[in-house]
């Protein structure tokens, strides 16, 4: 190919070119993206986010984020340090929640009649929004781990308490105290239902307060700084270009 | 036509960068077929899905399951053969606009990995699990399993081998070698496929309906993760998109 021809036939040529594939890059990445992040997030904390009665105060406070911290990382390692774009973690949890809720309306409703208000995903948008401004304003990899990571566990139970509040609510039923999200769980019958599999939230340190969501969230927390400098490292391998001779 | 492409033809150059009909046309047979899928396995699903001893599920599902994995097959010889046999043994000396025009018919295919990895990874695979949770299975051939397994994970098998081909045998930049996060964007996907052995074998032995997150699974989430290889794609092709642009650019 010859140095001096042009690819192009004008700058307005060259503009129009590169926003198309802007485009098709966004599309690409977006999609991508959220088909590995659903696949994992589904696999590693699906069943505390598919019904309400998984919901607890512990463990579902606990894994996921933890769990959903992961792409977010990633993203950012690419779209921060490689373009300066600062919106890795939203970007990449909204593929997520827009994948949950396309299944949940059409599979978990339109399929298998389960209603939305017992199996609508989690809300990770306000941990997102965090890790993509910490980064933003500090320019610092190790800070968004710390405070960011931690900000992400910390966050989790606040940002779902808007809509997991009406169904924690108790309730009597045929003489035993329980929460609405367990009463849509009995009324909803599945394998997964956690009395059956013995999931339920337990413990002795409830015994004295209403610590265990904060403490979850504060384990979750730390075990996210964690994660998130792993997948950070993740990230900037998976968006390497290098070549290799054989294979 | 000859079987290979000796050199770009002049008229090619007149061609336009990117074919947009194409691109609508193609992303459309993923959305509309996928919508006759759905509805298929909403009818199907409950009156002829739930019993795998029952006359009615061999006829709607094991048929199913019998004929896409006969088109699947086909689909994937016919068209990487095709990629292949026509193949631009003169890659390197391609003009710039060539090879532009290239680049874009080169992300109308990775339009179409991303669309089916959606399929595939996000809308069929959680689909399984609610299907599962209440519908308690009694074969490795479920209905959800038939368009999961054995078609929609094919699908983004063989739009990404199309892909990968096609950069491979047509662009410039892929002549270095081996693009390795390329490799890995589409055979790691690909691995979740053989990972369904594993699944099955699992699933014969324990009954794993409980829970979805089960350690049975973790081998998709590990070759789910390879997706992110298509940041470092996309890393190249930015890299080569703007070598092509930049002096019309500055």
């Amino acid at each position: 190919m010859s140095a001096s021809q042009s690819a192009v036939r004008s700058r307005a040529e060259a503009i129009k070119v590169s926003r198309t594939f802007d485009w098709m890059i966004c599309f690409t990445l977006f999609f991508v993206v959220l088909g590995g992040y659903h696949i994992h997030y589904m696999l590693t904390g699906g069943d505390w986010d598919f019904w309400t009665d998984w919901k607890d105060r512990r463990l579902w406070v606990t894994v996921a984020p933890i769990v959903a911290i992961t792409f977010p990382a990633a993203v950012q390692s690419q779209l921060w340090w490689r373009y300066r774009l600062p919106f890795g973690a939203v970007i990449a949890v909204l593929g997520l929640l827009l994948g949950e809720w396309i299944n949940r309306y059409f599979n978990f409703w339109g399929w298998t009649y389960f209603p939305v208000n017992f199996c609508f995903p989690s809300q990770l948008i306000p941990g997102a929004i965090l890790l993509d401004v910490i980064l933003l304003l500090s320019n610092s990899m190790t800070l968004t781990a710390v405070v960011g990571g931690l900000a992400f566990g910390l966050i989790f139970y606040p940002g779902n308490w808007p809509v997991i509040a009406p169904l924690h609510v108790p309730v009597e039923y045929n003489g035993m105290v329980m929460t609405l999200a367990d009463l849509q769980g009995y009324h909803y019958v599945r394998t997964g239902t956690p009395e059956y599999i013995r999931m339920v939230e337990k413990g002795t340190l409830r015994t004295f307060g209403k610590d265990v969501a904060p403490v979850s969230a504060f384990f979750s927390g730390f075990v996210s700084i964690l994660i998130y400098f792993l997948w950070h490292f993740f990230g900037k391998w998976f968006g390497g270009t290098s070549f290799i001779k054989s294979i | 036509m000859a079987a290979t492409t000796e050199s770009v033809k002049a008229d090619a150059a007149e061609a336009p960068l990117l074919n947009v009909k194409n691109m609508i046309l193609g992303s459309l047979v993923y959305l509309v077929f996928y919508a006759w899928v759905r509805w298929y396995e909403g009818i199907y699903g409950w009156s002829a899905g739930l019993d795998s001893f029952a006359p009615e599920f061999e006829t709607y599902w094991m048929n199913f399951l019998y004929i896409e994995i006969v088109m699947e097959v086909l689909t994937a010889s016919v068209l990487w053969g095709y990629i292949w046999k026509t193949r631009d043994r003169k890659v390197m000396s391609i003009t710039p606009r060539e090879e532009l025009r290239r680049h874009f018919t080169h992300w109308t295919w990775l339009v179409m990995y991303g669309w089916a990895i959606y399929f595939g990874a996000s809308y069929f695979t959680e689909q399984d699990g609610t299907w599962h949770q209440t519908i308690v299975r009694d074969t490795d051939f479920t209905p959800s399993h038939i368009i999961e397994f054995y078609l929609s994970y094919p699908i983004y098998i063989i739009t990404g081998g199309a892909s990968f081909f096609y950069a491979k045998t047509r662009l410039p930049t892929y002549q270095e070698g081996i693009p390795l996060m390329y490799m890995v964007a589409v055979i790691g996907p690909f691995m979740i496929l053989p990972n369904v052995g594993l699944n099955e074998w699992g699933h014969t032995f324990w009954f794993m309906e409980e829970l979805f997150v089960a350690p049975l699974h973790y081998g998709f989430v590990f070759f789910g993760w390879a997706a992110l290889g298509v940041m470092g794609v996309v890393n190249l092709e930015i890299q080569a998109i703007s070598k092509l642009l930049k002096k019309d650019l500055a």
